[in-house]
């Protein structure tokens, strides 16, 4: 049987510095998955351009293009807000909602945009956020 | 647009963006809350409780961003406007 505290280092100084050093940075865990995802949203993207733009034209993978452009950038700003939670930050950020009020107020006045292809981009973030759940699982 | 179609466009955006963010918001709190208390009692997991966290916050958002987005449309890009 082990006696109360025998794991415990023997300076608690050094627990304490080193607990606080590891939450400050990202652990490797978490800035893996962070890359996995990153990737697989820009393969799927990648995909999705290609087709439509065999599919349909080039106009509306343009606007394809920009959307998935756009989940990219939410994803990462997303991820950030979370990689900051309890590092300083009390709640997640809300910045990366701007993303997609920019994009519809971007697809409403741009005419080279297209409002349900730059959407549908936007979303595909999701199918690769699936992908990776069902890998891990 | 006449002014009633601009009328019930602006109350419909409202309720879309309103009524949509409680849940998520609600959510997102919980979720956040018990990941940071989940963190606190076990650091080493740390990297698995942000990944997680990151995921379910991802798949709440989209519930904000649909809404967000029915309310930008209404606003924007009414397809009502005559």
């Amino acid at each position: 049987m082990h006696g109360e505290g025998e794991d415990l280092p023997a300076d608690p100084t050094t627990a304490v510095e080193a607990a606080s050093q590891a939450a400050a940075a990202p652990s490797d865990d978490y800035l893996r998955l962070q890359r996995r995802l990153l990737l697989a949203t820009l393969i799927v993207s990648a995909i999705a351009v290609l087709i439509t733009a065999l599919a349909f034209n080039l106009h509306i993978a343009g606007s394809l293009l920009v959307g998935a452009l756009g989940g990219l950038l939410y994803l990462r700003l997303l991820a950030r807000s979370v990689g900051k939670l309890g590092n300083g930050a009390k709640k997640v950020g809300k910045t990366q909602l701007l993303v997609p009020v920019v994009l519809v107020l971007a697809s409403a006045r741009l005419p080279q945009l297209e409002l349900l292809p730059a959407l549908l981009g936007f979303l595909l973030y999701k199918p690769a956020l699936i992908l990776q759940v069902l890998l891990d699982s | 647009m006449d002014s009633i179609t601009s009328a019930a466009s602006v109350i419909a955006a409202g309720l879309a963006v309103g009524l949509g963010a409680i849940g998520p918001g609600i959510g997102q709190g919980t979720a956040a809350g018990s990941a940071v208390e989940g963190i606190a009692r076990q650091p080493e997991a740390d990297g698995k409780i942000r990944g997680t966290l990151l995921l379910s916050l991802a798949f709440m958002e989209a519930l904000t961003i649909y809404g967000l987005v029915v309310a930008l449309v209404l606003l924007f890009a009414n397809p009502f406007a005559g």
